[in-house]
C-alpha cells in the first residue's frame, strides 16, 4: 500500500513537470497553430543553461531559475523574427517542417557547445533530503518542491488566461486573428510574445528538472515525445486539457513503470492511440475551425 | 521534345546507376545501395505526403516492419530473398491498412501526431519483445543465400546485391509510378488540392486516402526489406521516428510535386551525410540548417526549383 | 562549346606532375588504424577515454619510430550504440579511409551485430570493451580479438565476491539488451554452483531501458523485493543517475550487498565523485590503482600527465589494443591482415597488470576482473578508492573455448 503511495506520489510530480513542459507546447499551437518540434530542444537548453549557471559560473540555483528562462526566451524572440516570422500563414507541413530544421540546429548546437558527455546538477542544499512517508518509504524533497512549482504554474497560467488582458488577447488571437487584427491588436506581437512565452515555459521546465534528471544531449528528444502524447491526450489548444494529459501521462509511467514495466516504453501510446480513437481531439480539445 | 529530353535523361541515369561499380571507387557500391533503398522509401512517403498531401510522421513504422521480416525469415527459415521481400511487402501493407484506418480520419496536424505515435508504439514493440526481435539488439547474424527464381547469385558480394537492389527499385519504382500518374493518382492530388470539392463529386476521400496509405506502407515494408541484408542486422532504430524523419528530409530536398524528387533527395541526402560526417561529427547541424533554407525559400525542393528554372529560361522570361 | 585551350591542358599537366611529386612514397604511409566508438550520447565518456588511451599508445610509439618505420594513424567514427551506424562506419573506414585495423565496440549487442560482418571486411578487429560471450563464442571468426574481460570472466568473480558474503537472495538490476542480460546469467549459474543454498530471485529481476532517465520505479521494485544482494550490471550515465535516484529513495540503507559489474569505471565514478556509496562491491576489468608493476605505474603517471585524470578500463584496454597491433604487425614484419591475424593469435604481451595471453581457441584475452570495495575518497584523484582488492587471475576465471566457436 505504501509503496502504491509512493507510485502515486511519483506520477504526480513526473505529471506534473511534464505539464509546466507541455502547457507552453500546447499554448503555442493553440495561438499559433503551430507545433513546435524545438520546444524539447528549448527544454533541454534550460537544463543545459541552468548546469552552465550553477557549475559553470556558481550561481545559486534560485538565480538560475530566474535567468535561464529569459535567456531562452529571448532566443525565442530571435527564432521567431528570424526563422519563423517566414512561414507562418503557410500550410502546416511547413511549420511542422521548419521547427524540425530548428529542432536539428538547437541539438547539434548544444551538443557542440557542451559536449556529448552527462552533467549533473545538485538540487539546491535545502531541498536536498527526503520528507518521511508512513511505511519507512522516503519521498525526496526535491520532488515535493517540483509538485509546488507545478502548482504554481497552473495557477499563474490560469489567472494570466481568465483575469489578464494580455491573456485575452492570446486568446483573441487563438480564436479569430482576422478579428483580434481589426480590433488594432498587434497580431505580429502578440504571435512572437506567445511563442516567447511558450519558450520560457519550456525552459523553466529545464531548470527545474536538471536536478532531477541526467543532462545529456539526449534529454530534448526524450521529452518531445512525452509532450505531444501530453498535448495530443489532453486536446491540442486546450489549457486544462494539458493539465490532464499531463497527469494522465504521469500515472501511466508511475503506475505502469513501477507495476508493469515490461510494457513502459509503450504503455505511452498505447494510450494516446485509445485517447484519439474515442476522442479524436483529445479529452478536452475543441474542434478548431 | 520535352518527353524524348525526359526519357534521355532517365535513360542516362540508368546507365550510370548501372555503371556505377565500375566506375567509381568500391566504397561507393555502398552509398549507391542505400540511396536506392532509401529512395524508393521516400518515394513510398511521397505518395501519402505529395501526391495525397497528408504528413506522416510514422512512415518507418512500415520500413523497420519490412525489415524485421525479411531478417527473421532469413534468420530462422533461409527462405530465397525474392519470398522474404514479397513477406516484407506485405506486412507493411497489412500494419499501414491497420494503422491508417485509425489515422485517416483526422486532418492535419492530429494525422502528423498520430501516425508519429503508432510509429514509437512499433519502435516500443521492436524493443521490448526481445525473445521475438532481439530486444536492443535485433536480429543479426543472419546471411542471404539465393535470390529466389532459380537464379544463381553470389548475394553476399556488394556489387551483386547492389545489382539486385537497382532491378528491385527500377521495378517497384515504375509500379509506384503507374500508380501515382493513374486516375487513382489523379483522385489523390486533387484530393491533397481541395478535399471538399472531391467529396461533393461524390467520392469517399477516407478510402482514397486509406487506400494510399497503405500502398505506400507496402512500397515502404519492401525497402525495409531490401535494407536488412545490406545492413546486416534489423534493430528497432528502423522504425524510430529520427527513421521516420529522412524520408520527410529527402523529400522536401529533392522536391515533393515531382516523382523523382524522393529519390533526387534520397541521393543528397546520403551523399551529403557521408561527405559531412568525414569533416565533422555535426552533420546534424548542417542538415538543419540545410532544410530550413528548404522549407523558407526552395520548398520545391531541388528537383522543383531546377526544373521551374529551366522552363522560365526555356520560355524566355527573366 | 569551348575551344581546346593549351593553357588548360598544361595547367592540368602541371598540376598532375606536383600531386604524383606531392605523394609520399609507400613505405612512409601511416598505418591507419580506425576506432568505432561512443562518442555521442548518455555514455560518451567512455568514447572519450579510449580515445585518450589509445592517442596515448600512438604517441608513444611513433615517438618511438613508429611500426617498420612507419607512423602510427588513428580514425575514430561514432557508432552511437547502433548496429547499422556501426557496420556503415566499419564500412566507411575499411573502403574508403583504407584503415589496416579496427578496434572498438563499447556495446553487447552493437558487437554481436558488428563481428559477423567483420570476415567481408578482412580487417583485423580489436574489441576493446564490449563483453558479450558471443564475440568470442558462438559469432568468433579469426579476424575478431579481445583484449579485454567479457561477461563470463566479470561474473566469474563476482561469484567468488558475492559467495563469500553472508548474502543469500539475489536479484539485479540491469540494462535491457544483451550486456543486461547476459550478466545476470552467468552470475546465477556461477554463484549457484558455488552456494548451492542461495535464492536466485529472477521474478523481481529489473531491466530498464538502456538509457531511461527514471530509475524510480525499477528501484522501488527491488527495494520491495527485500533481497539480500543486487548484482547491478547499469553503466555509463544509467549508473550515475540510478545511484543518485537510488540515494535519495534510500537504497543504500536497506543493508543489501551490492556489487556492481562495470561498478569501477572511473567516466563513472568522476560524475559521481563523493555520491558513489562507501561499502559497495565494485568490478572492473582494470582499475589503476591495483598494481604495483613499473610498466603500470608508468602508464598511469604518463595518462594523468596527459589527459589529467587516472586511467579508466576502457582506457587502459584502448592502449593494450595499439601494443597489441604493433606486437603483431612487428612479428609478422607486415600489415598484411592475414599475417597479422597469424601473429595476434596465441601471442603474449606485457600489459600494466602483467602478461596478456591471447587464447589460440578463440582469440580471447585470458584476464581476471579486479573487483573491491568503494572506499574513503582517493586524495588527490577525486574519485572513491577501492580497498579489500581481489585481483582474479585469467586462467583462473575464463571457462573453456565455447564449443560452438568455430573458426
Amino acid at each position: 500500500m505504501n509503496s502504491f503511495l509512493l507510485a502515486l506520489l511519483n506520477s504526480l510530480d513526473i505529471g506534473l513537470l511534464l505539464f509546466i513542459i507541455a502547457v507552453g507546447l500546447n499554448i503555442v499551437f493553440g495561438v499559433l497553430g503551430v507545433i513546435n518540434f524545438a520546444h524539447g530542444a528549448l527544454y533541454m537548453l534550460g537544463a543545459y543553461l541552468a548546469y552552465a549557471g550553477i557549475v559553470g559560473l556558481g550561481l545559486p540555483f534560485w538565480v538560475t531559475l530566474l535567468l535561464a528562462p529569459l535567456v531562452v526566451a529571448l532566443l525565442a524572440v530571435a527564432i521567431d523574427r528570424g526563422m519563423l516570422h517566414f512561414i507562418y500563414g503557410r500550410e502546416i507541413a511547413d511549420s511542422l517542417l521548419l521547427t524540425f530544421a530548428l529542432l536539428l540546429i538547437l541539438n547539434e548546437s548544444i551538443r557542440l557547445i557542451w559536449g556529448n558527455g552527462i552533467h549533473t546538477v545538485e538540487p539546491p542544499w535545502p531541498l536536498q533530503g527526503t520528507i518521511a512517508m508512513p511505511g519507512g518509504l522516503r519521498y525526496p524533497s526535491y520532488s515535493a518542491f517540483v509538485l509546488l512549482v507545478g502548482l504554481l504554474t497552473l495557477l499563474g497560467l490560469w489567472l494570466l488566461f481568465s483575469r489578464t488582458r494580455l491573456g485575452k488577447i492570446m486568446r483573441a488571437a487563438a480564436q479569430d486573428p482576422e478579428m483580434a487584427q481589426t480590433l488594432c491588436i498587434n497580431t505580429r506581437r502578440v504571435i512572437t510574445a506567445t511563442f516567447a512565452f511558450g519558450a520560457w515555459l519550456a525552459a523553466l521546465g529545464g531548470v527545474v528538472a536538471a536536478p532531477m534528471r541526467a543532462i545529456d544531449p539526449g534529454m530534448g528528444d526524450k521529452i518531445i515525445i512525452e509532450s505531444f502524447i501530453v498535448v495530443v491526450i489532453g486536446g491540442l489548444g486546450s489549457f486544462p486539457g494539458a493539465l490532464a494529459g499531463a497527469l494522465v501521462l504521469g500515472l501511466i509511467h508511475g503506475l505502469g513503470g513501477r507495476y508493469l514495466p515490461q510494457l513502459d516504453l509503450i504503455l505511452p501510446f498505447v494510450g494516446m492511440a485509445l485517447v484519439l480513437l474515442v476522442r479524436p481531439h483529445g479529452l478536452m480539445g475543441a474542434r478548431r475551425v | 521534345m520535352k518527353r524524348l529530353a525526359t526519357a534521355l535523361t532517365l535513360l542516362l541515369i540508368l546507365g550510370l546507376l548501372v555503371a556505377l561499380p565500375r566506375i567509381t571507387p568500391y566504397f561507393y557500391i555502398f552509398i549507391g545501395t542505400q540511396i536506392l533503398i532509401m529512395g524508393l522509401f521516400a518515394a513510398s512517403f511521397n505518395l501519402v505526403f505529395g501526391y495525397t498531401g497528408m504528413l506522416s510522421f510514422g512512415h518507418a513504422a512500415f520500413f523497420g516492419t519490412g525489415a524485421y521480416a525479411t531478417a527473421l525469415l532469413l534468420q530462422g527459415l533461409q527462405w530465397p530473398l525474392l519470398a522474404c521481400l514479397l513477406v516484407s511487402f506485405v506486412a507493411g501493407t497489412v500494419l499501414a491498412l491497420a494503422i491508417g484506418a485509425l489515422c485517416v480520419r483526422l486532418d492535419e496536424v492530429y494525422f502528423a501526431m498520430l501516425t508519429l505515435a503508432f510509429g514509437m508504439m512499433v519502435y516500443g514493440v521492436a524493443h521490448q519483445w526481445r525473445s521475438v526481435t532481439g530486444g536492443s539488439d535485433g536480429i543479426s547474424g543472419f546471411s542471404v543465400g539465393t535470390l529466389g527464381l532459380g537464379i544463381d547469385l553470389t548475394l553476399g558480394n556488394p556489387a551483386v546485391y547492389y545489382y539486385v537492389v537497382l532491378a528491385i527499385v527500377v521495378v517497384a519504382g515504375a509500379a509506384l509510378y503507374r500508380i501515382c500518374n493513374s486516375s487513382f493518382g489523379l483522385v489523390l492530388q486533387a484530393i491533397r488540392q481541395n478535399p471538399e470539392r472531391v467529396a461533393f463529386c461524390g467520392l469517399n476521400i477516407r478510402t482514397y486516402r486509406l487506400a494510399a496509405f497503405t500502398i505506400a506502407g507496402g512500397f515502404a515494408g519492401l525497402a525495409g526489406g531490401l535494407m536488412a541484408p545490406f545492413l546486416h542486422v534489423a534493430s528497432p532504430d528502423l522504425a524510430h521516428w529520427t527513421m521516420s524523419a529522412e524520408p520527410v528530409l529527402m523529400t522536401i530536398l529533392g522536391g515533393s510535386g515531382y516523382f523523382l524528387g524522393p529519390f533526387l533527395g534520397a541521393a543528397i541526402f546520403v551523399l551529403l551525410e557521408t561527405w559531412i560526417t568525414s569533416i565533422t561529427q555535426a552533420w546534424m547541424l548542417f542538415l538543419g540548417i540545410i532544410l530550413a533554407l528548404m522549407v523558407i525559400f526552395f520548398r520545391r525542393g531541388v528537383l522543383g526549383t531546377a526544373l521551374v528554372a529551366i522552363r522560365r529560361r526555356r520560355s524566355g522570361t527573366s | 562549346m569551348t575551344s581546346f585551350s593549351w593553357k588548360t591542358a598544361l595547367g592540368t599537366a602541371l598540376a598532375g606532375a606536383a600531386l604524383v611529386a606531392s605523394s609520399p612514397a609507400l613505405a612512409e604511409q601511416p598505418i591507419k588504424i580506425g576506432g568505432i566508438y561512443l562518442m555521442s550520447g548518455s555514455a560518451a565518456t567512455y568514447g572519450e577515454f579510449a580515445k585518450q588511451g589509445a592517442t596515448l599508445a600512438i604517441d608513444e610509439v611513433n615517438a618511438d619510430g613508429g611500426v617498420l618505420g612507419r607512423q602510427l594513424e588513428l580514425k575514430l567514427e561514432d557508432g552511437q550504440g547502433k548496429v547499422a551506424v556501426a557496420i556503415q562506419a566499419a564500412r566507411k573506414l575499411v573502403y574508403q579511409d583504407k584503415v589496416d585495423l579496427l578496434m572498438g565496440i563499447d556495446s553487447s549487442g552493437v558487437a554481436e551485430g558488428l563481428v559477423p560482418v567483420v570476415p567481408e571486411l578482412g580487417k583485423p578487429f580489436m574489441i576493446t570493451h564490449a563483453a558479450t560471450p558471443a564475440a568470442t563464442g558462438r559469432l568468433c571468426n579469426k579476424y575478431t580479438f579481445r583484449d579485454g574481460t567479457y561477461v563470463a570472466q566479470q561474473m566469474a568473480g563476482a561469484a567468488a565476491v558475492a559467495a563469500d558474503t553472508d548474502a543469500a537472495k539475489w536479484t539485479t538490476i540491469g540494462p535491457d539488451y544483451a550486456f543486461g542480460h547476459q550478466t545476470w546469467e552467468y552470475f546465477s549459474k556461477y554463484l549457484k554452483e558455488r552456494n548451492p543454498d542461495v535464492q536466485i530471485m529472477d521474478d523481481a529481476a529489473a531491466f530498464p531501458k538502456f538509457g531511461a532517465e527514471d530509475f524510480t520505479p525499477f528501484i522501488s521494485s527491488v527495494m520491495a523485493a527485500k533481497p539480500d544482494g543486487v548484482m547491478i550490471s547499469l553503466w555509463g550515465g544509467d549508473l550515475v543517475n540510478f545511484v543518485r535516484q537510488a540515494s535519495k529513495l534510500g537504497f543504500f540503507e536497506q543493508g543489501f550487498t551490492n556489487i556492481y559489474a562495470v561498478g569501477a569505471a572511473t567516466e563513472v565514478l568522476t560524475a559521481l565523485g563523493e555520491q558513489m556509496p562507501e561499502g559497495q562491491w565494485l568490478a572492473t576489468r582494470y582499475w589503476y590503482d591495483a598494481w604495483d608493476t613499473p610498466m603500470n605505474k608508468k602508464f598511469v603517471a604518463d595518462y594523468k600527465a596527459a589527459w589529467g585524470h587516472p586511467p579508466s578500463y576502457n582506457a587502459e584496454q584502448a592502449y593494450m589494443a595499439i601494443y597489441a597491433f604493433k606486437a603483431a604487425i612487428e612479428k609478422a614484419g607486415s600489415v598484411d591482415a592475414d599475417k597479422v591475424i597469424a601473429a595476434l593469435k596465441g601471442l603474449t604481451i606485457p600489459a600494466p597488470f602483467g602478461d596478456m595471453h591471447f587464447r589460440a581457441g578463440d582469440n580471447q584475452a585470458l584476464i581476471g576482473p579486479t573487483i573491491g570495495l568503494s572506499g574513503p575518497m582517493h586524495e588527490s584523484d577525486g574519485i572513491r578508492t577501492l580497498v579489500q582488492i581481489r585481483n582474479f587471475d585469467g586462467a583462473d576465471v575464463t571457462p573453456p573455448v565455447d564449443p560452438d566457436c568455430k573458426m
